[in-house]
């Protein structure tokens, strides 16, 4: 050991057993420089909370920060129940400035906990009124219309189910796919389409709950995500679900073999809102990139590029993508108390749950 | 006498900590669970006692058990295999059958869909091979959960047992030997009771991975209710109360558990001290022996990480253009390049680096007070300590999320109570506490094995405790600390479930860009994510097993 010379020895067995002693550490330490990089530039964040994808984000954050270069737009990207959650947690130390997407009956759990601010963009009289939050808290920005899909590989469009009820014919027993609908917002508006539709023939959710349990025979399984959903449809693992407008065509968009029918009897669209978090902590530009989102170049500009239905009536015909007006000329709507949803649904959903799921005939 | 004072104050203060870090936050959910609008209630504990939810705990019971005994069904053989015979190829063989433990989240389990799925590549195999109308099967149901379960907690039996065996006192065994023992009343009698301590941890290790699981009884289970997955669908149905007593219930079975499983480690105390040399690996001498042993190791393994080839396939794959083909049809660079591109992209990976690394950094060294204090030092209390430090494995990962959430999003200073939530620390402080038992379990274990009187002679030899510690503790604690060490980075590189209640834009991390990346089914790109999650955690892992079993 003493083979050294004298002077730089003892500074380097000093070190050497500071570096054995330290040894199990070592190899992580360098890696905490890499602290976060403290943001350089001298922009203004505004945070958004959204369920929207990285797709549709990026285009409207690049878009926006186009017009308002003193803004940085970031986003955190996330499913509609996990923003209320964050939302509650961070009520005394807001860290999103918008909530931006989402179905309307989860915003509006949002306001009971007080979790938005009221705010009036300047587009607020081109939406149906009907599908904006009391006292100003949310606004449409785009229309979600839940249809039949089905891999197009497979199926021709004129042997797809045309109605909800053709999806109980036995040619599709075993065939159908579908997403947990207690996860997932287009679900329960289906499902809630399913009762309401009971309920107001019948009188009670008997003859839905009975519908739903002949589908729940004919569901060869329920994917968790959506992600999954589309993987089991293309591969044939089934051939026909029920999912929302914007997803199929987007998917399809990018190669997948699915196509899209319109109920014939009429199908459910759920509005999909935006709101002005409480507390927000730069809320000019909040107010700012929410006045853009329903800006008719917006509103154009997602419906061009991810396949987005515009909740504004009055965008000039000839600018609207083709695949609007298609949609607007087949889409039958049925007008569905979301109200009576929002307040039976997790009862209904519950039932369905405990006694319906996976008491189908197979 | 001063010093016995200062002694028991930083006793205090750790106790404090802790409490303040895990029990706290728990408690005050709690309370939450019990707070109706108009004050306390007993209502959703009414609601919680119906047959459903009964069925959906006993679900979360059974399961956790049979993964128990598959994993160690698995794993205790595995080890032995690698741990007690020496043939080609052992070393790399033994790293690459712990790698399991490396599997990320997420895209972890649809690389299993891709395999064994109905329309997966092993599936669509045998149906060709044996010309079945029908896929062979369905991968659903409490099967499904308990071979991916198996699968990927197996390992916690098999490292653990390793280490088990690899401080075995090779004089006991020759003891045993020369008093007339045959191999197998010395493996009944004297080996597996000095593993016990080992097995019990990895049992309980297993026990509370699949208490808590929740993507594989999620995408997996068809019908099949457990207790986590009820939990989220009641949440999702906006039920949040009872959602909490559904979480108190599961964690009172983790905690019945975690109870239980305790009486093993007295006998740590057994195991320890060892003074001997380990025990020599058998070398299989005939030639055809060994040659069975490697080709059995190798297909093994091959067969242990053909989830893992999975992946990094998957990566390689254009987005949408694999449908019904056995193979993918078309292969691109593509989706690693969109991770290098765009440094908005690439940050994740930068910040679950440094996520994990500093919780890592933090829990060794509370857990290295922890072991000077309750084992050296032996503080009033330190029952209490070790209790609370193997804590966080009784708490689901959301569970935990939520508590802290709660807790840390009030400004209330006197109560100790700060605004973390939103900020940068909330998210490495949540991976410290989860990172604790297995950092604390690890360097525990290190101290009893530690020979007092090594400590006794450096003091003789007129060395002070900081010199003691750093010179002769410290180096021979370096195997027990890389090893929980290495685990708990890995386990917090790939955090899911803590991370998506907690984190910022600042600290982003890989797992969350994970899932992001399947919001827009690209599989591909996640997969790609999930690539490099696995890559950086094996390297991580290596480093850990190498150390730890060289050192």
């Amino acid at each position: 050991m003493g083979g050294e010379g004298k002077g730089g020895s003892v500074t380097a067995r000093v070190l050497a057993r500071c570096f054995r002693a330290l040894a199990p550490i070592f190899p992580l330490l360098p890696l905490l420089p890499v602290l976060p990089a403290c943001s350089t530039d001298d922009r203004t964040p505004v945070v958004l909370y959204s369920p929207h994808g990285r797709d549709q984000l990026t285009l409207l954050e690049r878009a926006f920060e186009r017009h308002r270069p003193d803004i940085d737009v970031r986003w955190l990207d996330m499913g509609s129940q996990e923003i209320l959650d964050r939302l509650r947690f961070e009520r005394v130390n807001p860290q999103a400035d918008v909530w931006f997407g989402g179905p309307s009956p989860i915003f509006e759990r949002g306001t009971q906990d007080s979790l938005l601010a009221p705010y009036r963009p300047v587009w607020a009289d081109r939406v149906d009124a009907k599908a904006i939050g009391r006292d100003d808290l949310y606004f449409p920005v785009y229309r979600t219309p839940a249809v039949i899909a089905f891999n197009s590989r497979a199926v021709s469009r004129a042997e797809a189910p045309r109605d909800w009820d053709e999806v109980l014919e036995p040619r599709w027993k075993n065939k159908v796919i579908i997403r947990d609908p207690m996860a997932s917002g287009t679900m329960r508006a289906i499902w809630g389409l399913i009762l309401v539709r009971s309920l107001r023939q019948t009188g009670d959710t008997a003859r839905g709950m009975a519908w739903l349990r002949r589908l729940d025979g004919q569901t060869k399984t329920y994917t968790i995500n959506p992600a999954l959903l589309y993987e089991k449809l293309v591969r044939q693992e089934g051939l026909v679900s029920l999912w929302d407008l914007q997803d199929i065509l987007i998917s399809a968009s990018k190669g997948m073999p699915l196509g899209y029918v319109f109920p014939r009897s009429g199908t459910v669209v759920i509005e999909d809102v935006i709101g002005l978090v409480r507390g927000s902590r730069h809320p000019e530009g909040a107010r700012a990139f929410i006045d853009f989102v329903g800006s008719e170049e917006a509103q154009l500009l997602a419906a061009r590029e991810v396949f987005r239905l515009p909740a504004r009536h009055d965008l000039p015909p000839d600018s609207v993508p083709y695949w609007v007006a298609e949609v607007e000329r087949e889409m039958v709507v049925t007008d569905v108390d979301w109200n009576l949803v929002s307040t039976r649904g997790p009862e209904w959903m519950r039932y369905w749950d405990q006694y319906v799921r996976g008491t189908g005939e197979k | 006498m001063t010093r016995i004072r200062r002694v028991e104050l930083l006793g205090g203060v750790l106790l404090l900590l802790l409490i303040w870090l895990i029990v706290y936050p728990l408690i005050l959910v709690l309370i939450e669970g019990f707070r109706g609008p108009q004050g306390w209630t007993l209502d959703f504990v009414r609601s919680f006692l119906q047959p459903h939810e009964a069925s959906a705990l006993w679900g979360s019971v059974w399961i956790s058990l049979v993964s128990v005994l598959l994993a160690a069904m698995v794993g205790i053989p595995l080890a032995f295999l690698f741990g007690r015979y020496d043939f080609p190829g052992r070393k790399i063989l033994g790293w690459l059958v712990a790698l399991p433990a490396v599997l990320p989240p997420l895209v972890g389990v649809i690389a299993f869909l891709f395999l064994y799925g109905e329309s997966g590549f092993v599936s669509l195999m045998i149906q060709r091979l044996l010309g079945l109308e029908q896929p062979p099967w369905m991968l659903q149901g409490a099967g499904a959960i308990l071979l991916v379960h198996a699968y990927s907690m197996y390992v916690y039996f098999y490292l653990f047992t390793r280490a088990g065996l690899a401080s075995l006192d090779a004089s006991v065994l020759e003891a045993a030997a020369s008093l007339g023992a045959g191999r197998w009343r010395t493996l009944r009698r004297v080996v597996l009771p000095l593993l016990y301590p080992s097995l019990g941890g990895a049992a309980l290790l297993t026990f509370m991975t699949s208490l808590a699981s929740f993507s594989a009884p999620y995408i997996f289970g068809g019908g099949f209710r457990v207790m986590t997955t009820q939990i989220v669908a009641t949440r999702l149905n906006g039920d949040d109360e009872l959602a909490m007593i559904e979480t108190v219930s599961l964690t009172m079975v983790a905690l019945i558990a975690l109870w239980m499983l305790r009486g093993p480690r007295r006998l740590d105390s057994l195991a320890g001290g060892r003074k001997g040399m380990a025990p020599v690996r058998v070398r299989v001498q005939r030639r055809g022996v060994r040659l069975a042993l490697a080709l059995l190791g190798w297909g093994l393994a091959v067969l242990l990480l053909l989830p893992h080839l999975t992946l990094l396939l998957v990566s390689f794959v254009p987005l949408g253009t694999w449908t019904t083909e056995p193979l993918p049809p078309a292969y691109t660079w593509r989706n690693y390049l969109t991770l290098l591109e765009d440094p908005v992209r690439a940050r994740p990976l930068f910040n679950s680096l440094w996520l994990a690394s500093a919780s890592t950094v933090a829990a060794v060294a509370i857990a290295l007070a922890a072991g000077i204090l309750s084992v050296r030092s032996r503080v009033p209390g330190r029952g209490l300590i070790e209790g609370l430090l193997a804590l966080p494995w009784a708490v689901p990962g959301t569970v935990f999320a939520i508590a802290l959430a709660t807790a840390f999003s009030v400004r209330a200073p006197l109560a100790g109570r700060f605004v973390l939530v939103g900020t940068l620390w909330i998210l490495p402080l949540a991976y410290l506490v989860r990172n604790l038992p297995i950092t604390s379990r690890a360097v525990l274990a290190g101290f009893r094995a530690l020979d007092p009187s090594l400590d006794e002679a450096a003091a003789t030899l007129g060395a002070g405790r900081w010199r003691t510690l750093r010179q002769v503790t410290l180096p021979l604690l370096r195997p027990a600390l890389l090893a929980g060490a290495s685990l708990a980075f890995v386990t917090a590189f790939g955090d899911f479930v803590t991370s998506i209640m907690l984190y910022t834009y600042d600290t982003r991390p890989i797992s969350l860009e994970i899932l992001s990346s399947l919001r827009q089914s690209d599989v591909g790109v996640a997969a790609a994510y999930g690539v490099v999650l696995m890559a950086v955690s094996a390297a991580v892992f290596a480093l850990g097993a190498d150390q730890g079993s060289g050192g």
